[in-house]
């Protein structure tokens, strides 16, 4: 998918990656507020710093300074610029701040695509946790001066299972139900949950837990105790004791043979009659060993066990 | 833009220029040869012919024992499509199929629908390096096994699989199962001998835009004997393998994109090590970078590359701003939130699987090409980690956290 970024866009990215005056970015040293947002494994984080020119009251504390470091493509990079240029010099108290949204950051860079909205949201949640950050220094008690934090929304719309897709509780429980989801791939498949770095899937309170308060275990509650065939590996297909006879005439008839030449011969598979080796050390670089070999193990086994065996080089 | 830059191509895997001889070879038949290679007059005629032809120049690049072996379709998932679905239709009483982790979703899609429809799919992981370890395919192959479809080179990473192999080993097993290969990153950069080393494979698919014909031409080899259902109803072409009117201009040109691939073959090698030069370079300039793929034998002209700590779409959108196009693995590049499914199964360390770069060179791309990519990319690597959080400036590594 190409690009169809705003000019703006594309001139922030510039400007950043290639340091130009003005830019913001970089990382304020002892910052006022300092708050991150994403992970490195979902791809983007970024970190963002400001500072306040301290006021008698903390709430008159007004940002003077805002800067950014970000891991994250084009639009994550210029959604950070953009919130440190929406922040710096305007006379907010962080507060204020607050206030912006990441739908000013999407009009700051003249739009954005679609699929890279969640860029301008990192930027506001980044913002957000800065404040807190800020508001525990300076000992303000952020509910007390009437500010919601997303963080309370999301609560209200139900715990995040999944961070890396920001997928609900709720949301989880009533999909789970719906399409009759089993096993945490099934959620994964349908619903992008676990998909990315896994963290969730057996997590305490993970997809797992969700499932088993969902769907009560069946064997637990099973008179047969777990005895059921459905809990029993599945039948072998080849007979142990072909197994065992293959084994013990390579390791008497074959294996000293090839061993004396600095080679060894491992024995990969046997499917009914068909047995599946590989040639190791000095034999496997031998051009021609492969034959022989086929040959030799071949001729041995059929006499050993079963006229039936045929040998396969893999 | 860099306006003054001429352009380097460097996404060959995605699409390939078309060459100046298949536009000559096409244009004949774009302009007064616009006959219906099935109709009753000398001209069309003249058109069967054209195709006829063609069919034994595709034979003739693949190694095909006879040209009927050939059927033209419109892509390389067009190829898949067919082979799968086909051989599911023609043999109902088999029900598993085993695949890789890694296919391209032309394949890994097509799965997932047999699978809704009844199938069980074995999915073949892979080691770091983007292998499959033998005894794993010998141990996935089963008494019901209708189809296995492994991919001969990847299109991420270039890795190369050793198909004719274990199509020995799938009929040794068992001659009823279907040996299938996706081989449309293979064409022009591989040998292809369907009568040599894959003389057990019964279908092979590849597309011409990836060896420098046009879109909208593909290629599905099937085996003489090969049991396969049509996926196309219609009229009598293919020999009612496919219906629908030869696209004359475009199986013509692919035909000669196979006789130029055929010419080529001996350039191959310099491919590889122009490719090869620029690696040791990159390694060399930028630290914290890795090679995916680099333990397993390659397509010549594939180099994937992981930096940690950097993003891989802002890498190419720095990459574009210089006129430079390559491809990433990263999840913001394929708008589906998730980075590369390949890279992902081949456990590449989440610090470096979204900074993933993939650079596909074809043989016209001159050396000039290959240094300006490594003359540009360095500096770009640093900006970019200049800009992460988990970069420090001061050591030129990471931050220890
Ligand atoms: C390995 C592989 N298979 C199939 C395809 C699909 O090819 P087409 O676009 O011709 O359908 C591609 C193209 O990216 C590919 O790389
Ligand atoms: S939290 Fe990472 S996949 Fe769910």
């Amino acid at each position: 998918m190409a690009w169809e970024y705003s000019d703006k866009t594309k001139q922030l990215f510039m400007d950043a990656v290639q340091g130009k005056p003005g830019t913001h970015l970089g990382e304020i040293e002892n910052a006022d507020g300092v708050g991150e947002h994403g992970s490195i494994v979902c791809g983007d984080a970024l970190k963002f710093t400001f500072r306040v020119r301290r006021a008698e009251n903390p709430l008159d504390d007004v940002i003077t300074e805002a800067k950014y470091l970000t891991f994250g493509c084009t639009s994550a990079i210029a959604a950070s610029e953009a919130l440190c240029a929406l922040i710096e010099g305007k006379g907010l108290t962080p507060i204020q701040a607050l206030r912006i949204r990441n739908q000013d950051i999407v009009e700051y860079l003249e739009g954005l695509p679609q699929q890279k909205i969640h860029c301008s949201v990192m930027g506001a949640e980044a913002l957000e946790a800065a404040v807190v950050d800020w508001a525990a220094k300076r000992g303000v008690d952020l509910a007390a001066a009437g500010v919601k934090l997303s963080g309370e929304k999301a609560d209200e719309d139900g715990r995040i299972v999944c961070k890396c897709f920001a997928i609900t509780e709720p949301y989880l429980r009533r999909k789970i139900r719906e399409l009759h989801l089993r096993t945490v791939d099934d959620v994964t498949a349908a619903l992008k949950a676990g998909g990315m770095c896994g963290a969730c899937r057996y997590a305490p309170g993970g997809i797992q837990d969700i499932l088993n308060d969902i769907w009560p275990d069946a064997c637990a509650t099973c008179p047969s105790g777990g005895a059921c065939p459905a809990s029993a590996a599945p039948a072998e297909p080849s007979p142990f004791q072909i197994a065992k006879k293959i084994e013990s005439a390579l390791e008497t008839d074959v294996r000293p043979a090839l061993r004396r030449d600095g080679g060894d011969l491992e024995l990969v598979d046997i499917k009914g009659w068909k047995v599946y080796v590989s040639l190791k050390g000095h034999c496997a670089t031998c051009l021609g060993a492969s034959h022989t070999l086929q040959l030799l193990v071949e001729r041995t086994l059929k006499d050993a066990v079963d006229s039936r065996i045929e040998v396969i080089p893999v | 833009m860099n306006p003054t830059a001429p352009l380097v191509y460097a996404d060959h895997n995605a699409t390939t220029p078309v060459a100046p001889e298949v536009v000559e070879a096409m244009l004949p038949w774009l302009r007064s040869g616009y006959f219906n290679p099935s109709s009753m007059y000398e001209p069309a005629l003249r058109a069967a012919h054209a195709v006829r032809d063609a069919r034994a120049a595709v034979a003739a690049f693949v190694g095909a024992a006879d040209p009927s072996e050939i059927l033209f379709t419109s892509c390389a998932t067009e190829s898949n499509n067919t082979a799968l679905f086909g051989v599911a239709a023609a043999n109902p009483s088999r029900r598993h199929i085993v695949t890789s982790a890694v296919e391209h979703p032309a394949i890994l899609e097509v799965c997932r629908e047999l699978e809704r429809r009844g199938c069980e799919i074995t999915r073949l992981p892979v080691d770091r390096q983007g292998r499959i370890a033998t005894a794993d395919y010998v141990r996935a192959l089963r008494p019901d096994t209708l189809l296995v479809t492994l991919m001969m080179a990847n299109n991420e990473t270039g890795v190369a699989w050793p198909v004719g192999d274990w199509a020995r080993i799938a009929k040794a097993t068992d001659p009823s199962i279907v040996f299938h290969t996706d081989a449309t990153q293979a064409a022009g950069k591989l040998p292809i001998d369907l009568s040599g080393d894959l003389r057990h494979v019964d279908l092979l698919s590849f597309s011409g835009h990836k060896m420098n014909a046009p879109k909208g031409i593909g290629v599905l080899y099937i085996r003489r004997g090969t049991a396969l259902r049509p996926y196309l109803y219609g009229g009598h072409q293919e020999s009612g393998r496919r219906g629908g009117t030869e696209n004359v201009p475009y199986i013509a040109g692919l035909a000669r994109a196979c006789e130029l691939a055929k010419a080529h073959a001996a350039d191959l090698p310099a491919l590889a090590a122009r490719r090869d030069a620029l690696e040791a370079d990159l390694l060399h300039l930028i630290p914290y970078a890795e090679v995916n793929g680099r333990g397993a034998p390659r397509t010549p002209n594939t180099l994937n590359l992981s930096f940690h700590y950097v993003e891989g779409e802002a890498i190419l959108y720095a990459l574009n701003a210089q006129g430079i196009c390559a491809s990433t693995g990263s999840a913001c590049s394929s708008g589906s939130l998730e980075p590369s499914h390949v890279l992902r199964a081949m456990d590449i360390p989440f610090t470096a699987m979204h900074g993933s770069l993939r650079l596909s060179f074809g043989l016209s791309n001159p050396q000039s090409d290959y240094d300006r990519i490594r003359d540009v990319l360095p500096p770009i690597i640093a900006d970019l980690r200049r800009l992460s959080p988990y970069w420090d400036q001061k050591t030129n590594a990471p931050r220890p956290r």
